[in-house]
């Protein structure tokens, strides 16, 4: 049961990056991929943060043909499962049993929300129906690699990737996997991106998070997954893991449907029970990549939480949202690569766009890269919609390096 | 894959049956269209109107059924809330989705939007019941349910974890039925519905939707149904469904003859039926049960078919309609269930009395 779980690879499409090394590019330079949207139609004039990659160019990148039914969140999900394979020296024949949990709350929305109308009246685009739930949009990522023998999905709103790396961890644990490449993948969509708007927590500027003056989140896309195995697995595979996945814990604010608690509870519940379960102590923490969405209700809940968890011995934080926008379902596994890039890379990413220090909260973020600083355990946080909150932990490896 | 016995200690369900009740198990309401919508209870009795006026029929009837097996259970507060679905909040879905094409963007109001995530289910549960505990959501099409099962299992697997709250829930609007049918999921009629795995042999079952909660626990009580013994989920391609099974009582040290039914997932599609049948010969048509002739089809039903097995051992009684051959059966001991979604999601839950 307490067998050490590691990430022996890692792979991510999202505005900052169609990889990984790009996405660590960004990440030391700052570059902030929050700009006009340009693959959907929307009336509104709202700064998101797209994948560069229009679908054409990901089909062709997969080797699929042109024609191929297939949605935007799973050609992304696809994209960075095979980086995150290749990473972990994995491949479709290894002969062991491996799980795909993928994280996803749009599904095929993208898809749905053009041919709704059609989809009630003629036969015309049928095939984009059966595409539109999230357990298709898993599959169909599945089916591509065609080495699967668990397919399973979550959908916790944004952090439904957390709770597909914890899923994964568990079930190489209780034997039913080998390994398991474990994330979640989402496009942007008219339909959260009006859903968003509606409740008037999207920024017309470019997101603040940990901002006193912070308006809102600005949308991203993106998908990410980690390879999780068994050390002794890694091992016998004689592969170098990145780091280890060393705690982790879910748990629920129950207190509104889409806002969070003043105080964060479920927020300090989920921290604090991550901690436990890696043995480590809050001043072992050495960086907390925040939640941090730059919505007013977010930041103030999530840093009251972390004042709660850490008193006065806060570690570095900072919210990359602020350059990949909040790529909602996939946020999660995007983040943990990004702590698993600082962590490897020994520096803290920055929280782009900070100027003034919110009242209630004793901290600061870090605001530009901070280099040269070596961080062996590493926070990322996952909050969704309904209070569904995670934390993830992830530690440098006694000889790793 | 279980590492302590767990115990079915409450369940609650409302289905096309009669709601929160086994009446349906015993005396079946038979149906002649291939569309049925929920017999629901009366909200008011289990939620503050003021309340539930703003949620919609899923998240309702989840609440209720989630309410009513906590309370048999005797537990107050599970130490998780998992819930898995097919499709999620459709109608709500439907609407915002709907005004947003008609007024172009313009216009659009947050309530819908908010309720239309798929874990507005297990959120609205959680704070019904005033619970922070680990809260997870599985959407996983005809294995909805069982990946909610499954990982409330191996939650279970960890000492901090004595009790979990498992729901499957799924509705089925007008518009969303019209789409499936496009893609065959639907008879065009269905005359006798709790006959319909006799019927003609046709693509297609009959729609509903349904709503069942179990709470699940590592202690035994006077209530407790049914014993889990073991759950198998798997993703394969067309596999032998013999050699599956074959191997999965091995792993529990049982043989074919130690199951005193087969429970199916039959609902009158014949390709999704074919896979059932190549078991026929070897646990013979007396050792099989059905269920979806009485619930129908909904992504979750399979949680309808474990509170079928659960009941049945429970009253010791497999009613004649749980039945293929429709011949009651007395004092059932070991039900497997058995489920696959288009030959490609598997799942398998072995009960056992207690």
């Amino acid at each position: 049961m307490t067998e050490n779980i590691v990430v022996s690879g890692m792979g991510t499409i999202s505005g900052i990056g169609n990889n990984v090394e790009e996405t660590l590019d960004s990440l030391l330079n700052m570059r902030c991929a929050i700009k006009g949207l340009k693959h959907i139609n929307s009336i509104h004039e709202l700064l998101c943060a797209e994948v560069q990659y229009p679908d054409s160019k990901m089909k062709e990148v997969l080797g699929m043909s042109q024609d191929e039914v297939v949605t935007r969140t799973t050609l992304m999900g696809i994209h960075a499962v095979k980086e995150a394979m290749e990473n972990a020296n994995l491949t479709t024949k290894s002969g062991l049993r491996i799980a795909l949990l993928n994280g996803t709350t749009v599904g095929g929305m993208e898809k749905s929300e053009l041919y709704y109308f059609d989809f009630l009246e003629n036969d015309k685009y049928n095939h984009f129906i059966e595409a539109h739930d999230c357990g298709a949009c898993s599959e169909k990522i599945a089916d591509f690699f065609d080495c699967f023998s668990y397919v399973g999905t979550t959908s916790t709103a944004c952090s439904s990737a957390a709770n597909a790396i914890m899923l994964g961890a568990d079930l190489i644990r209780n034997g039913v996997v080998d390994i398991a490449i474990a994330g979640g993948s989402e496009c942007i969509t008219k339909f959260h991106l009006n859903g968003f708007n509606s409740l008037m927590i999207l920024d017309k500027d470019i997101c603040r998070p940990f901002d006193n003056t912070r308006a809102g989140l600005n949308l991203g896309e993106g998908a990410a997954y980690l390879v999780l195995e068994s050390e002794k697995l890694a091992k016998q595979r004689k592969i170098k893991p990145l780091c280890l996945l060393s705690g982790y814990a879910n748990a629920c604010d129950a207190y509104h449907q889409t806002a969070s608690s003043p105080e964060g509870d479920g927020a300090v519940l989920a921290m604090k029970n991550a901690l436990t379960n890696s043995n480590l102590k809050p001043d072992d923490i050495d960086y907390i990549n925040a939640h941090g969405t730059g919505t007013v209700n977010n930041d103030e809940s999530e840093g009251a939480a972390i004042m709660k968890v850490f008193n006065d011995n806060i570690p570095y934080v900072s919210s990359t949202k602020s350059i990949t926008g909040h790529t909602t379902s996939a946020s999660g596994s995007i983040e943990s690569v990004i702590s698993i890039l600082a962590m490897k890379n020994s520096f803290v990413p920055g929280n782009f766009n900070f100027k003034t220090k919110i009242d209630k909260l004793s901290f600061v973020p870090v605001q530009t890269p901070l280099l040269n600083i070596e961080l062996k355990n590493i926070l990322s946080n996952s909050f969704g919609f309904g209070g569904n909150n995670s934390s993830l932990i992830f530690s440098k490896l006694d000889k790793n390096d | 894959m279980i590492k302590n016995p767990i115990y079915i200690n409450g369940i609650g369900v409302i289905s096309i049956q009669e709601p929160l009740s086994d009446d349906g198990l015993l005396n079946p309401i038979n149906y002649n269209k291939p569309y049925v919508r929920c017999l629901d209870p009366k909200f008011k009795d289990y939620i503050n109107p003021m309340v539930a006026r703003r949620m919609s029929p899923i998240v309702k009837r989840a609440i209720v059924t989630a309410k009513y097996a906590v309370k048999q259970s005797g537990i107050d507060n599970p130490d998780a809330i998992i819930t898995g679905t097919g499709l999620g909040c459709v109608q709500d879905t439907e609407k915002f989705l709907d005004a947003m094409i008609r007024n172009e963007e313009k216009f659009m109001q947050p309530a819908f939007f908010i309720q239309s995530t798929h874990n507005t289910i297990s959120s609205q549960i959680a704070i019904n019941l005033g619970c922070k505990a680990y809260n997870n959501t599985f959407i996983h099409r005809g294995v909805s349910f069982e990946n909610a099962l499954f990982d409330a299992l191996l939650q279970m697997n960890k000492p901090q974890f004595s009790s979990a709250l498992v729901t499957g829930s799924d509705e089925m609007t007008p518009s969303y039925f019209k789409l499936l049918k496009r893609l065959n999921y639907w008879k065009d009629e269905v005359p006798d519905t709790l006959n319909i795995v006799h019927g003609k042999e046709s693509i297609g079952s009959f729609a509903t939707e349904g709503s069942v909660s179990f709470m699940l626990a590592k202690s035994k009580t006077s209530n407790s149904y049914a014993k889990i013994v073991d759950v198998d989920l798997k993703y394969m391609n067309n596999p032998d469904s013999l050699d599956y099974i074959v191997r999965f009582l091995k792993q529990n040290e049982l043989e074919i003859n130690d199951v005193d039914v087969l429970l199916t997932g039959m609902n009158g599609d014949v390709e999704n039926d074919n896979v059932y049948k190549t078991l026929f010969s070897t646990f013979g048509e007396d050792k099989i049960g059905i269920y979806r002739n009485v619930c129908g089809e909904f992504y979750t039903s399979s949680a309808y078919g474990l509170y079928a097995a659960a009941t049945c051992i429970n009253m010791s009684i497999v009613p004649k309609y749980l039945k293929y051959n429709f011949v009651e059966k007395k004092d059932p001991k070991i039900i497997l269930i058995y489920n696959h979604f288009k030959s490609k999601d598997y799942s398998l839950i072995l009960l056992k009395k207690c």
